[in-house]
């Protein structure tokens, strides 16, 4: 026999459970319509070292010229993830290569040199992504094969051509992207005619060079602007099929970011052309081979080119 | 035809037919007429067909041969929601809905036909009164109440919305016989004062000769025979005799102890 | 810097993530409290849909999660937006809890209270409405339970292929070896998954027939 209380606290908690489904109800809507960074820049980065720096570089770059907030988003796993994020509006900004844009994200073939690709790249995000393109940095991180030096020297190698004849003794070592995208491994292998001993080795990426260097592998794709290439005495081969195509380094933005806020984009050119391959290279290594801070070398370098006071 | 004759029978089953849908036959060839205000018991043991004749009426389920005619109308003809509508419906299991109260579990009929809360509520009140329930408990739930009383809100649910007629399938057969006794007794009073038809359901003898005003024996999915309580007693029908015989032994053999 | 100075530092980051998690979540679990629903009731009426409606939803749930996000995304309208797809993926895995709760709820109800409904002369809807739905609800929302806490879990998974949530914390602070990163993703989660579970817990005993 419940007495006449006890049907009272029934009756608050069950006002209490409403309230509180109206609660996550409200919180739902909220988290839906909330454009929760208006007043911030967030920049991405993928997760591997020159994607952190450049990712820095811009976000230090937007910091010292504009009055906005800007929040470092760093280490998102791949091109992918990278575009998803950009196209929901959860970053503003990421640096981005002009071939990869072109092969990976837009789907199409390579052809034409730097100028072209930039232009196709740029006119394409505009009008089918609502995206768009800051000026180019001024390197080309094309995809560079790599071989010990002591290999090249001592078999008289330049070029891939030269390269393919030995290929069949030889172990290759490849990246997750570059062994799964169509302007990767399939491609390379067709266009050289590379037969290697035994599928290629996956690796992640910093581990390609160390492997090299040990022996475990002994051609790996890595990167032209890999900062450990002068270190480790490794030697670029030439492709003088030219394969591969430009892969301009530039900064992807979100249009409506551009339309909010322009001083973003004028932080961002202020970066156009500014660092070269060699530059890159160091870099690089700074963070590879010395361990120093990202956020040091960073601001090290944009006061070095005259950016920031 | 003559449908609003006093003399027309209110249920009738014409050469009813019933059959599972694996084939089995359960009811075969019956042929039954309920007549205004009688309360017809079928009798007969578990398995002789009495529930799914019962059933067959409210078209719970629906003859595989025959017609059953209600008021004159046969039931595949007339809209199922508003026949059962028109038919009091009680069980042995009563079958409460356990969220609503005692008077909401009451009044679902008339309110779902429309009735204004102020007239569902005093025709609660009264069926109460009715069936022998304090009106002070209609604000229970039915875990709350005993078997007995949980029984009379059953009655008193089937008669909400008036019914001409009452279908009750062994409704007092899951309790106590003090209970048991007291709600059969009940019963006679409340019919003689409302006068329904009813169709009772029971396999028990005492019960059907206490409260039909005629008894169709049925067994094996056939009627074998209808008749007044007196007339069964002294019955020739092999089947009527033998449960003649078996309830007075069962009462011989009490009054004389454990033999 | 310890973890909750590093919580309180990055608390926009973190309040951002978390309502990102809430949305994938809410929105599939609704899209399977929708759909599962009814196909429960369906084949609780009708038998002979029991066996394909719960086989489908448990040969999804046999699916690797990771390994269906990795089918869905060649797909064309999907596959271009990676919140669409995380929120088919996660409204698919709770289908089955919603589907086999409704369906054993609604087998649950007394046959006798049934009987009765039908024979006082309840129409189909009547008795779905009034009568079995309330009655099932309790376990209905043990199975919504089931689904929200599941999905809590898989919305983490879902930011592997950009869908973002609190997983995007866990990943790269896997790629950057960063414990408080980790942290900052796996702690909320698991307050959300605690909390759902909780909550609608006591929101089951409450609607529990006595």
């Amino acid at each position: 026999m419940k007495p006449n209380r006890n049907r009272r606290l029934r009756g608050f908690l069950e006002r209490c459970g409403i309230s509180l489904c109206s609660l996550l109800a409200a919180l739902l809507l909220l988290s839906s319509c909330a454009d929760s960074h208006s007043d911030r820049i967030v920049i991405g980065s993928k997760n591997f070292t020159e994607s952190l720096i450049l990712g820095e570089l811009i976000a230090q770059q937007i910091e010292a010229h504009t009055h906005l907030k800007v929040e470092r988003r760093f280490y998102l796993a791949g091109t992918y993830i990278c575009q998803q994020a950009l196209l929901a509006g959860r970053i503003d900004v990421y640096p981005e290569y002009t071939g990869t844009a072109l092969t990976a994200i837009l789907k199409q073939k390579t052809g034409g040199d730097k100028a072209e690709v930039y232009q196709q790249v740029k006119s394409q995000y505009e009008a089918r992504l609502g995206l768009t393109l800051g000026p180019p940095f001024g390197f080309n991180n094309t995809f560079a094969m790599e071989i010990r030096g002591e290999d090249a020297r001592r078999l008289n190698l330049k070029t891939l051509s030269q390269a393919a004849a030995f290929a069949s003794q030889w172990r290759a070592g490849f990246g997750y992207e570059f062994m799964e995208r169509p302007d990767g491994y399939a491609g390379l292998a067709a266009a050289y005619g590379l037969h290697f001993a035994a599928p290629p080795r996956i690796m992640d990426l910093g581990l390609l060079a160390p492997a090299l260097k040990d022996h475990q592998i002994d051609f790996a794709a890595g990167n032209a602007t890999d900062g450990l290439i002068p270190a480790l005495d490794l030697f670029v081969l030439d492709d003088d099929r030219h394969y591969f195509p430009p892969y301009e380094a530039v900064a992807v933005v979100r249009q409506q970011t551009e339309q909010q806020h322009p001083e973003v984009s004028q932080a961002i050119a202020g970066l156009g052309g500014k660092i070269s391959d060699q530059e890159m290279r160091q870099l690089n290594y700074a963070l590879d081979g010395q361990h120093r801070d990202a956020k040091e070398v960073a601001h090290e370098f944009l006061r070095s080119k005259g950016l920031i006071p | 035809m003559e449908r609003t004759s006093t003399n027309h029978p209110v249920i009738e089953l014409r050469n009813v037919d019933y059959q599972l849908p694996s084939g089995q036959p359960l009811l075969a060839g019956l042929n039954l007429q309920v007549q205004r205000g009688e309360t017809l018991v079928l009798l007969g043991r578990s398995g002789s067909g009495k529930t799914t004749t019962l059933k067959l009426i409210n078209r719970l389920l629906a003859p595989t041969g025959g017609e059953v005619c209600v008021n004159g109308t046969p039931t595949s003809q007339s809209d199922v929601i508003c026949l059962r509508r028109s038919i009091g419906y009680v069980i042995q299991e009563v079958g409460l809905f356990p969220h609503f109260t005692v008077e909401r579990n009451i009044g679902l009929v008339p309110h779902i036909e429309g009735w204004t809360p102020e007239r569902i509520h005093l025709r609660v009140e009264e069926l109460m009164r009715l069936v022998g329930l304090d009106p002070q408990i209609a604000s229970r739930y039915p875990h709350q109440l005993s078997g007995g009383q949980r029984q009379r809100v059953g009655v008193a649910r089937a008669l909400a919305a008036d019914p001409a007629i009452l279908l009750m399938d062994e409704p007092f057969g899951a309790l106590d016989a003090l209970t048991r006794d007291q709600l059969q007794r009940e019963f006679l009073s409340l019919q003689q004062r409302l006068n329904k038809t009813v169709v009772f359901v029971t396999h028990d003898l005492r019960e059907a000769l206490r409260l039909g005003s005629r008894i169709a024996l049925m067994e094996a999915g056939r009627l074998v025979a209808v008749l007044s309580p007196e007339e069964f007693l002294r019955s020739s029908d092999p089947l009527a005799a033998a449960y003649v015989q078996a309830f007075a032994d069962g009462l011989d053999s009490s009054s004389r102890g454990a033999s | 810097m310890n973890l909750l100075h590093f919580f309180l530092q990055n608390q926009d980051q973190i309040v951002e993530l978390t309502l990102e998690h809430l949305w994938l979540v809410g929105i599939s679990t609704l899209l399977a409290v929708v759909v599962g629903i009814p196909l429960g009731i369906l084949s609780a009426h009708w038998p002979v849909w029991n066996r394909p409606v719960l086989g489908t939803a448990n040969i999804i749930q046999t699916i690797p999660s990771l390994a269906l996000f990795g089918f869905l995304l060649p797909v064309p309208w999907l596959g271009d937006r990676a919140d669409r797809l995380a929120i088919l993926a996660l409204t698919l895995y709770a289908l089955l809890p919603v589907i086999r709760n409704t369906y054993t709820g609604i087998r649950g109800v007394d046959p006798a209270v049934v009987e009765a409904g039908r024979g006082m002369g309840l129409t189909n809807s009547q008795l779905l409405f009034q009568v079995e739905l309330p009655l099932a609800m309790s376990v209905i929302l043990s199975g919504v339970r089931v689904a929200v806490v599941v999905s809590v879990g898989l919305a983490t998974i879902a930011a592997a292929i950009g869908a973002g949530g609190l997983g995007e914390f866990i990943f790269r602070g896997l790629a950057m070896v960063n414990n408080q990163l980790i942290l900052a993703g796996a702690i909320p989660a698991a307050v959300l998954a605690l909390s759902a579970d909780f909550g609608l817990g006591w929101l089951e005993k409450r609607l529990r027939p006595q």
